[in-house]
């Protein structure tokens, strides 16, 4: 922020940019709270899950209709990452930068137990289980962990099975929610858990860096941003990074990110020379070495980029995927993560919980 | 009666208004706008725009399974960690006042856990009553009473039974002070001359401290019955509602509402109905501790 903020007013003279900072998870509710007031911004950083609500707000710009060099600008951006502005036919945000869930794995425990790195959803499975059990100390261990059940983190392995959560346009979900590939995945995460070989979602679990680092959590999938926390709490601790594991639908993690967006009644034409001026080579490239994975093709293939610790992401962002950008996302988040937990805590009957909720879901996808 | 004369009545307006200025506008404007957004529809579709629906807030708010799971837990909440604040802090009041020595690092001990964050406390708590906390822990590679870890947390009755254990152990200092400055205010003849009709301490407590220190106790049952339902900060430290909404009480349901899912007309129409019921339940305990004083 302090190279391009200055950079940017020095290229467009006549524009000061009023940067304000927000804590992130308060940034969503300070939006809904200035929308009612009258008082947005001209210019956000969003993250890619709230665009479609604040596009049902009617607060956002549709930039496609609005800018008559938007198709130049966004042809520099990565396709995958565009999509998450994309809402009811119109983009309403542009892709700022992206991440994306791999395979982290505890070194140590892979090569004691002579397995190689899992490539596919079935060796994963087998390396949990063998990875599971107890360790020398006569603790619990357990081979794969995921901190909640929301779509966040278990939508990676249904989609890589071969489930969904909708059809291609969000508009319905049975026979995709309840498909027999979902549902087996569900079903299999929960044997997982009863046999010990999954876990960390409860709340009396060992929090997930914690688990990762001490031995307890042999694998996970974690994005760019656990290698800093790693390399504070555990600096000493040897893991590694692979693919995130592909089943019979592929290898498909789930896509992270945040856009940028217009608001509605601000300054136009400095909102979209800020934003093309974000998108830009250059500023990609600045935010690059902060550790933002940037959406610039030609900034992707930087020497700053491929250098970076985030490399290993690169591969999988191009075959990840947006969760569903409907406005009633976080309410079927909710449903999911309820219905999930049932299934997988309580034992209850996949096909029949998710036959209910895909019946639920498709209510709110036309409401 | 100076206080009469003009001048003076405009200096104690003056002198009040900032008082009745903050009160104003950040107690009653805000309760005032958020009854009239219980009748309205506002949500992410609507933020900007609100259509009036008349009680479909409300009709929502009492059907929803999970507020009325918030709802029992939060009376359950208030039903057990009320009496139990009350009954071990009027325990420490009464035994604090018999000793001749000590009685202020007793109070302070006492009083400490009241003035501790309860962020803090909360996490204290998660990490003692964690499935790889200390308890477990002790109980299990210390004293060997199970072989296994109990997960502690991880049920609707577990998690709850850890936030009363917590809002007792932290409001148990609150009681001690109030009960003890009643304690000291009832007259020690009563006593004395209790003590020459043939009463024993029991017969004491029961006949002169009990019904000497009833206000007292209206106070402190009145103030924490509205605590229980404002619980909050440990719920949402502890178990943050999980699992699947089981442990939720009616605030954090509220926030969740609210903020996670935006659904602000249902939050604010939720917050009346637990004002409505905590004015009904004010109201009855008044009602009841006067009747037991006209008998």
């Amino acid at each position: 922020m302090n190279v391009l903020i200055p950079k940017f007013e020095e290229e467009n003279p006549g524009y000061k940019v009023n940067a304000v900072s927000h804590e992130w998870a308060e940034l969503h509710d300070k939006i809904i709270v200035n929308a009612g007031s009258d008082s947005l911004p001209d210019v956000a950083r969003l993250d890619i899950a709230w665009v479609p609500e604040f596009q049902k707000m009617d607060i956002l710009v549709p930039l496609d209709k609005e800018m008559s060099d938007f198709s130049e600008v966004s042809g520099n951006l990565l396709d995958s990452a565009m999509s998450t502005g994309f809402v009811k036919g119109n983009y309403y945000a542009m892709a700022l930068n992206t991440n994306t869930k791999i395979l982290f794995y505890n070194e140590q425990a892979l090569a004691d137990a002579g397995i190689a790195v899992p490539q596919t959803m079935d060796e994963l499975y087998a390396a949990a289980a063998k990875l599971s059990g107890t360790n020398a100390a006569g603790q619990q261990v357990w081979g794969l962990n995921e901190p909640a059940l929301s779509g966040w983190n278990i939508l990676p392995y249904i989609w890589s099975n071969g489930g969904a959560i909708t059809n291609e346009d969000y508009t319905k979900a049975s026979g995709y929610l309840n498909s027999a590939a979902t549902v087996d995945t569900v079903k299999k995460f929960a044997d997982m858990y009863k046999k010990g070989q999954f876990t960390g979602f409860n709340s009396g679990d060992i929090p997930m860096t914690d688990g990762f680092g001490t031995g307890r959590y042999m694998m996970l999938l974690e994005g760019p941003w656990k290698t800093a926390e790693m390399n504070g709490a555990y600096p000493d601790f040897k893991y590694g990074t692979g693919n995130m594991p592909a089943g019979s639908g592929g290898s498909h993690s789930v896509l992270g990110g945040e856009d940028i967006a217009m608001f509605k009644g601000g300054n136009s034409e400095g909102a979209w020379l800020f934003m093309k001026f974000m998108t830009s080579e250059f500023a990609q490239e600045e935010m690059a070495k902060c550790g933002q994975i940037p959406v610039n093709k030609t900034a992707l293939e930087s020497d700053t980029v491929k250098n970076a610790a985030f490399a290993p992401f690169l591969e999988a962002i191009t075959t990840a995927v947006a969760r569903p950008p409907v406005a009633s996302w976080s309410e079927i988040d909710n449903l999911l993560s309820v219905a999930v937990t049932d299934i997988i805590v309580n034992g209850a009957d996949a096909q029949t919980k998710l036959d209910a909720l895909a019946a639920q879901v498709d209510t709110l996808l036309v409401g | 009666m100076e206080l009469r004369t003009g001048r003076n009545k405009r200096q104690v307006a003056l002198l009040l208004l900032p008082g009745v200025a903050m009160f104003a506008i950040f107690t009653i404007y805000p309760i005032v706008k958020l009854f009239f957004m219980s009748f309205l529809q506002w949500d992410f579709g609507s933020m900007l725009s609100h259509s009036f629906v008349g009680l479909e807030n409300y009709k929502a708010v009492l059907g929803d399974e999970t507020f009325r799971i918030a709802f029992a837990n939060t009376i359950i909440y208030t039903l057990v960690t009320v009496p139990g604040q009350m009954i071990l802090g009027l325990m420490a009041a009464v035994f604090i006042n018999a000793i001749p020595r000590f009685r202020v690092s007793f109070r302070v001990i006492y009083y400490i856990p009241v003035i501790t964050s309860w962020v803090i406390v909360s996490l204290v708590f998660r990490y003692v009553f964690n499935t790889e906390g200390m308890l477990n822990y002790v109980l299990t590679n210390v004293l060997h009473l199970t072989d296994s870890y109990i997960a502690w947390l991880d049920t609707r009755w577990g998690g709850l039974s850890v936030a009363m254990m917590l809002g007792i152990w932290k409001g148990v200092g609150w009681n001690m002070v109030v009960f003890l400055a009643a304690l000291q205010s009832v007259p020690q003849e009563l006593y004395e001359s209790a003590s020459i009709d043939g009463c024993g301490s029991i017969q004491k407590f029961f006949k002169i401290t009990l019904p000497s220190i009833r206000p007292t106790i209206l106070f402190a049952l009145v103030m924490l019955t509205i605590g229980g339902f404002n619980v909050f900060t440990s719920v949402k430290m502890i178990t943050g509602g999980k699992p699947m909404h089981q442990t939720e009480t009616v605030l954090t349901w509220m926030y969740y509402k609210a903020f996670n899912t935006g659904e602000f007309g249902y939050a604010a129409a939720l917050s009346f109905v637990v004002a409505v019921t905590l004015i009904f339940l004010a109201v009855l305990q008044f009602k009841v501790m006067k009747n037991n004083e006209a008998n």
